[in-house]
């Protein structure tokens, strides 16, 4: 179909079952060719592939999902190392993809790239208002939905869902940070860009305006990562935890290192057996071993994911539970820009 | 303008279908648990009766890594080898 009325491309798209439930920008050949040279990209260049699903992603479609999210060119890398995350082993696509969990995958952008390309990291990180956070993050589900072929009631079996799964993008708040950056952290160069996706399906506000020393607010931190609700019970989480701007300077100025923020979290994040048990989340009848026995979210300080982000007023930061290190692991990967 | 499609199909793979068995007796079966909470004891159980009705014996009960993960190729190998039949589960 040809035409020169946007509103009828719009609705030929709609009709299509191509968008996210949004209206979709009609991309042309010139703006597709131009979002590929946003990353300097062949059009048959494969970006990277999914081999239990048979699915193939190339860059002429990526930018074509691109155009349609409303993505500027220049976004293109960022979308694309993204992508790349999503199809690394390790990442296991299919299950944050598919599960009844309804997962987000959660763009975290690190380095110059953020700044550069307006990412927010500021107030409403998580929120509306910002082009690049908005676009990247549809883009990436478009992707997922058009040419990963995960599209609600059939590979993407969600029960609830969440609006992260529209889009969830928002890049790490590096000035005024406690501790080095996630990239830095994870063994890249501060002037190196990276994006890490992150599958989770929920995000709690965790709020503490009169605590004054980290103890009483990573307690109530810990209390967020792991209760008789949370999605994995098992003890092998790997989840995320973004500190607002009054908690990061709480955290800054009480000299605690982010390996002792982790260690106290891994501490803590736990529940008695048998208070799991009682809740039906783990099987079998209470023993009076249960009582006493606790069962931590973490194995490792490394399993609990720090970035800094949001405003500098308000007494809050965010949880977001993972799935479980074992079905699927946060994957960085380093954005290449174009060549200039 | 033009519409331009932004959907890829899945790129079909060659695969060869094994002939299924016409009758259970005494078939060898493979399992794979996929690690999912009673994936394990489903699957025995669903084998316990293929034993008790049709005396089909466990070959080999094979673990996937998770259920995000595909089953590694060397798992299909030792399933191919010891078995003739094989089931795979669980969902939700």
């Amino acid at each position: 179909m040809t035409s020169e009325d946007p509103a009828r491309l719009i609705e030929a798209y709609y009709a299509a079952g191509w968008t996210d439930g949004l209206p979709v920008v009609p991309p042309s050949e010139k703006s597709i060719g131009e979002m590929l040279s946003g990353a300097g990209l062949l059009a048959d260049a494969i970006i990277g592939e999914i081999p239990g699903r048979n699915t193939v992603v190339t860059a002429s479609k990526v930018a074509i999902n691109a155009v349609l999210a409303g993505c500027r060119p220049e976004y293109l890398p960022v979308i694309v190392a993204a992508l790349n995350g999503l199809c690394h082993p390790d990442f296991a696509y299919h299950g944050p993809a598919s599960s009844t969990g309804g997962s987000a995958m959660v763009l975290i952008v690190n380095g110059p790239i953020g700044p550069a390309l307006g990412i927010n990291s500021g107030n409403n990180a998580f929120g509306q208002g910002h082009r690049a956070n908005a676009t990247i993050g549809r883009a990436v589900r478009l992707v997922m939905m058009n040419v990963m072929n995960t599209r609600p009631g059939l590979l993407d079996r969600a029960t609830l869902g969440n609006p992260g799964k529209y889009a969830f993008c928002f890049a790490e708040n590096e000035q005024d940070h406690p501790w080095q950056p996630l990239h830095v952290e994870r063994g890249f160069r501060p002037d190196e860009s990276t994006v890490t996706v992150f599958a989770s399906n929920s995000l709690s506000q965790v709020y503490n305006q009169l605590a004054s020393t980290p103890e009483p607010l990573l307690t109530g931190v810990a209390d967020t990562l792991y209760h008789r609700g949370s999605p994995n019970v098992k003890g092998f989480n790997e989840s995320l935890v973004v500190f607002a701007g009054e908690h990061s300077e709480l955290l800054r100025k009480s000299g605690w290192s982010r390996r002792q923020v982790q260690r106290f979290l891994v501490e803590h994040a736990r529940q008695r057996v048998a208070d799991l048990k009682r809740a039906g989340r783990l099987p079998g009848d209470v023993t009076s071993d249960d009582e006493t026995t606790w069962r931590h979210a973490f194995e490792a300080p490394e399993d609990v994911l720090i970035v800094c982000a949001g405003g500098q007023a308000g007494s809050w930061s965010a949880c977001l539970p993972g799935w479980g290190k074992k079905w699927t692991r946060s994957i960085t990967t380093r954005i290449d820009r174009a060549p200039a | 303008m033009t519409i331009f499609d932004p959907t890829a199909s899945p790129v079909p793979r060659a695969l060869r279908l094994p002939a299924r068995p016409t009758r259970l007796d005494g078939l060898r079966l493979g399992l794979v648990e996929n690690t999912k909470f009673n994936s394990d004891t489903l699957l025995l159980r669903l084998a316990a009766r293929l034993r008790d009705k049709h005396g089909a014996t466990v070959a080999l009960l094979s673990r996937k890594r998770s259920p995000s993960h595909s089953i590694e190729e060397g798992q299909i190998d030792a399933l191919k080898n010891v078995s003739d039949l094989v089931i795979s589960g669980i969902g939700d």
